[in-house]
């Protein structure tokens, strides 16, 4: 503990405010537990220590930091094969029977009853009674190498079809877009879980010393129904957070000093707020005070590099316009643009979300003939310039790009309304869904799993999301069940406590 | 007849009805042995009860003699008594367990000598507990109370040898003396000499199959698969057993490992039912590998481990992957010489430099988070980490030509990104010499086409990232240089 001047007239003041934080708990557990645990540490331990190793337990990575540095960069358990995520999560789950789960069979059978066999033991968010099935709205064709089906909506896409990797058997076991979305991003569909972001930067730290490891940007007018939870770092210290960054004006509010505030002045309030967090550190060792004191300095350093990497004024006009970027703008092709400048800065962990995909059919917006068609616009070309620009750089050698929703769309119309309308729409489906994945380790041009002829579900390859966390931190270097961190007594991690399996199937 | 066995007393009854069933337990043992196969389920069901049931009649006939000697003491002579009773019940017991025991040899699939010294040693078990019975309960003549004693003591120890069998068939041939201190474990050292047919010249040492293959089968296969225990009638302790297969015919098709039922089961997912070996790790990776080679070699007995791998098939994409194991002791010992030196330049350029993985004392650099701030004193700077670092990112960095010479040394570079630097011409001449290099950038850069020359000269590079450079898709060039340029 820092020595104090004890003729400092805070001296009493502080030395009493110490005194009234020691409870009975910090006594007991001081006094007896510590007696016990030493007594119990030299004795038991060479018995017990051979039968650890030998019971099959997996020893969990030791991400034990410096506490004053606790982004500093660690190496991944083995070599790793993408060094960074650019995850695009479009909220509100697309439908994949209109994107790319080609199902000629569904065109025969569109507007006929559905069989009660589908509709056995399902809940539905909506449908009531016994829906139509509905074929596809959009028409598919094949491209490329490799010759999969993908539909007429993402024609700029379609040219970066051979880089793909497809994963058409997702399956999910939440059927409402908060708890589901929190189940993609953190593992579990109940709130208080670190996301998958924050468990990265967690494991292997943060290059860029001037930016925060996991950015989030959002677009399409809403934030994601999960809401901040997303990118919460649950249990984790907060400092693993992700950071929701504006892709206008200031990247986050109030970053700039306030005016007349030199850099020089800002530093030294900034010194002696350190010392005092120090000081209260030092004192009850809460992770928390580290966090606040990384905060402050990360801020103070973001000052000088994250609004250069934000400002995407700095990009040529050609490159602009490939991403159909406009300046000032909150979109979704500035945040691609965005993320590519991230991603070259080293930001380890790049989350995007684009809200508005929650195509019911109950009106214009949230319709498959309108709405729909309007969203796949606004993401077709960022994202097949977003693959573009990474692979002439040579850096989709080493970034993985994941592309999905939280669930998938149901074989049949919904029609909550009963009554005749112009827009159709599909409920949610839990039961499969497509997603793809690109880049660092994925194969390129690949299909993983089936679905069955009404592409309503999974028949062949099913991979659950903890599935997916486990392929996605094993192509950062990691076995998940090793990226531990100890909180009510289990040492948590992303997949859970249901075991889960890398799909080997889609590695390169 | 009726009127016999109605005046016979209560006793005779009882010793004949447990003869008569040892007999007919003697004749299934002789006549319808465990042959490896399985049956019918109900009897397989009736079998399981068997390792339960065992317990009781070791427990009593360990009991007695403690109690004959105790009796006998002035403290416990009312104790005396009750062996007559005990033993009766241990012969039931023992007979019942036995019979249980064939249910469960005979139906779930076990043969070989360990399921044999077992069977009969039960069996002798079952008899001589009924032997010490008869001789308890008719202390006719001095010849019998002589052989009570040693009839009792001889039980003891068959419970012992049965007993360990049985424990060595339920969790493995070494499963008492595996972990037995040095000199006793020697004393025992069950050491497992395969049934290999003298002098076969197939799996001896200095073959694939011997030094490779053999081990990998060994370790994983043996415990359910040897000379102890042969499930499913398949052994895998030598190279003929292997090759002759099991119940189901064999298990090795020669140059094809797709339709080898072998190599099918280690590579399905660990939750499928036939999947090997069954409820335990999968191999790995490259064990599995080695299987696969073997196989497609035409799993030779004689090849020499030497010439295995030439024209052997690349290395199939497993199901399951498999976490490497980390061993701290040996990547400390690999780091040793630089480690104190990266924690130096860790300190000084933090978030710059950092090993490849826990596993590995590669370096990789990632400079590019910098930008300007990093140039070429930085890079002068790990020049005494160079011929550890295999991938370095030095892209939007104030770098210039000066900086190329630095890199050229780091000789075992496999990718290198120079994007949006001024490294030009002439300093690529200079990098040229990267003999490993697979991956470079040389995006936004002012090489010219001239570079491409130099570029044709590095032997392992795949991959040219010439985006926005003077460099356009219709430069002049050899093809082979022009497949590997990305625009």
């Amino acid at each position: 503990m820092t020595d104090f001047d004890l003729s400092d007239p805070l001296h009493p003041e502080r030395q009493f405010a110490e005194l009234q934080a020691q409870t009975r708990r910090h006594f007991l557990r001081s006094f007896s537990g510590g007696l016990g645990t030493i007594f119990l540490g030299a004795m038991a331990a060479p018995l017990f220590g051979a039968i650890e190793e030998t019971n099959g337990y997996t020893q969990p990575l030791d991400l034990k930091r410096d506490p004053r540095h606790p982004l500093s960069v660690l190496p991944p358990q083995f070599t790793p094969r993408a060094k960074r995520v650019i995850y695009l999560h479009m909220a509100g789950a697309p439908s994949q029977l209109e994107l790319f789960d080609h199902k000629p069979e569904l065109v025969r059978l569109d507007g006929q009853d559905c069989p009660a066999s589908l509709l056995a033991g399902k809940r539905f968010a909506f449908i009531t009674g016994v829906p139509k099935l509905l074929g596809p709205q959009y028409p598919f064709h094949q491209v490329g190498e490799s010759g999969h089906w993908i539909s007429d909506r993402l024609p700029h896409l379609e040219k970066h079809l051979d880089e793909l990797c497809f994963v058409k058997s997702m399956r999910t076991d939440q059927f409402n877009h908060a708890p589901a979305q929190l189940l993609v991003q953190t593992g579990n569909p109940r709130l208080g879980y670190p996301s998958l972001g924050s468990w990265v930067v967690y494991g292997l730290g943060s290059e860029n010393q001037n930016l925060p490891g996991f950015i989030v940007l959002i677009s399409g007018g809403n934030m994601p129904d999960g809401g901040k939870q997303l990118w919460g770092t649950g249990f984790l210290p907060s400092v693993y957070q992700g950071v929701q960054c504006r892709s206008h004006g200031e990247p986050v509010l109030y970053l700039e000093s306030p005016r007349d505030v030199s850099r020089e002045k800002r530093r030294n309030m900034l010194d002696a707020i350190d010392e005092l967090n120090q000081q209260n550190y030092a004192a009850f060792g809460n992770p928390e005070t580290v966090t606040r004191i990384a905060q402050y300095e990360m801020s103070f350093r973001m000052q000088m590099d994250a609004t250069d990497a934000m400002d995407i004024e700095k990009e040529p006009e050609v490159v602009r316009t490939k991403y159909g970027s406009k300046i000032g703008e909150s979109s979704f092709a500035n945040n691609c643009l965005v993320a590519r400048r991230l991603a070259e800065r080293g930001v380890r962990f790049i989350q995007l979300y684009h809200w508005g995909w929650d195509t019911h059919g109950t009106y214009a917006t949230d319709s498959l003939n309108v709405g729909f068609a309007k969203r796949c616009l606004e993401v077709d070309q960022p994202i097949a310039a977003l693959l573009s620009d990474l692979q002439e750089r040579g850096m989709l050698e080493d970034t993985l790009i994941v592309w999905g929703g939280e669930f998938g769309r149901t074989s049949m119309k919904e029609n909550r309304s009963g009554q005749t309308s112009q827009f159709v729409g599909r409920d949610h489906n839990p039961g499969a869904f497509t997603i793809w994945l690109a880049g660092g380790g994925v194969k390129r041009g690949h299909v993983h799993g089936e679905t069955d002829d009404l592409g309503y579900e999974v028949v062949k390859g099913p991979v659950e999301i903890r599935d997916l966390h486990a392929t996605i931190l094993y192509l950062l270097g990691f076995d998940h069940r090793k990226l531990n961190y100890p909180f009510q007594g289990l040492d948590q991690k992303l997949t859970s406590v249901k075991p889960s399996r890398v799909v080997a199937e889609i590695l390169a | 007849m009726i009127e016999r066995i109605r005046s016979a007393s209560p006793q005779f009854l009882f010793g004949s009805t447990i003869l008569a069933w040892f007999g007919v337990l003697v004749c299934l043992l002789l006549f319808a042995p465990p042959d490896g196969k399985e049956r019918a389920e109900l009897l397989q069901f009736v079998g399981r009860f068997h390792s339960l049931s065992v317990h009781l009649p070791i427990a009593l006939l360990i009991v007695v003699p403690l109690i004959e000697l105790a009796g006998r003491s002035r403290y416990f002579p009312n104790l005396l008594p009750a062996v007559d009773f005990l033993l009766a019940l241990a012969a039931i017991g023992a007979i019942g367990a036995a019979t249980l025991g064939w249910c469960l040899a005979r139906s779930g699939g076990f043969s070989g000598r360990l399921v044999t010294q077992h069977m009969w040693a039960g069996a002798a078990v079952a008899a001589i507990a009924w032997t010490c019975w008869f001789l308890r309960t008719h202390p006719a003549s001095n010849v019998q109370t002589r052989f009570y004693p040693l009839a009792l003591t001889f039980t003891v120890g068959l419970v012992f040898f049965a007993g360990h069998r049985g424990g060595q068939l339920s969790q493995g041939e070494k499963y008492l003396t595996e972990f037995m201190p040095g000199p006793l474990g020697s004393l025992f050292g069950a050491s497992s000499a395969g049934d290999a047919p003298p002098n076969s010249p197939n799996g001896k040492p200095g073959t694939f199959f011997g030094d490779r293959v053999k081990p990998v089968l060994a370790a994983n296969c043996v415990s359910c698969h040897g000379p102890g225990k042969h499930k499913a009638n398949l052994r895998l302790d030598n190279y003929e057993a292997v090759m002759r297969g099991g119940k189901h015919g064999p298990v090795i098709m020669v140059g094809d490992p797709r339709s080898s039922e072998l190599f099918r089961r280690i590579t399905l997912p660990s939750s499928d039912r036939d999947f090997m070996p069954s409820e335990k790790n999968p191999l790995a990776a490259g064990d599995i590998n080695l299987v696969q080679q073997w196989i497609a070699s035409g799993a030779s007995g004689t090849l020499p481990a030497s010439d295995a791998g030439a024209n052997i098939p690349a290395a199939p994409t497993a199901s399951e992957v498999t976490f490497p194991d980390l061993d701290p002791a040996a990547i400390d010992k690999q780091r040793a010489s630089i480690a104190s030196l990266v924690v130096q330049l860790q300190q000084r350029l933090p978030g710059i430099i950092d090993y490849e993985s826990r596993s590995s004392a590669d370096i990789v650099v990632s400079a590019a988070w910098m930008q300007s701030r990093f140039g070429d004193a930085e890079v002068a700077a790990l020049a005494p980490l160079a011929d550890h670092i295999v991938s370095a990112d030095f892209s939007n960095t104030a770098i210039t030509d000066e900086s190329t010479r630095g890199i050229a040394a780091m000789k075992h570079l496999r990718v290198l990104r120079l994007m949006h630097t001024r490294i030009d011409d002439a300093g690529m001449q200079t990098l040229s010499s990267l003999a490993d290099l697979e991956s470079l950038s040389i995006f936004e850069t002012p090489v010219t086409p001239s570079v491409l020359l130099s570029l044709a000269r590095m032997p392992k590079l795949q991959h040219i990232y010439v985006g926005r450079t003077a460099i356009t898709p219709g430069a002049k060039t050899t093809d082979e240089i022009t497949h590997k340029l990305i625009f």
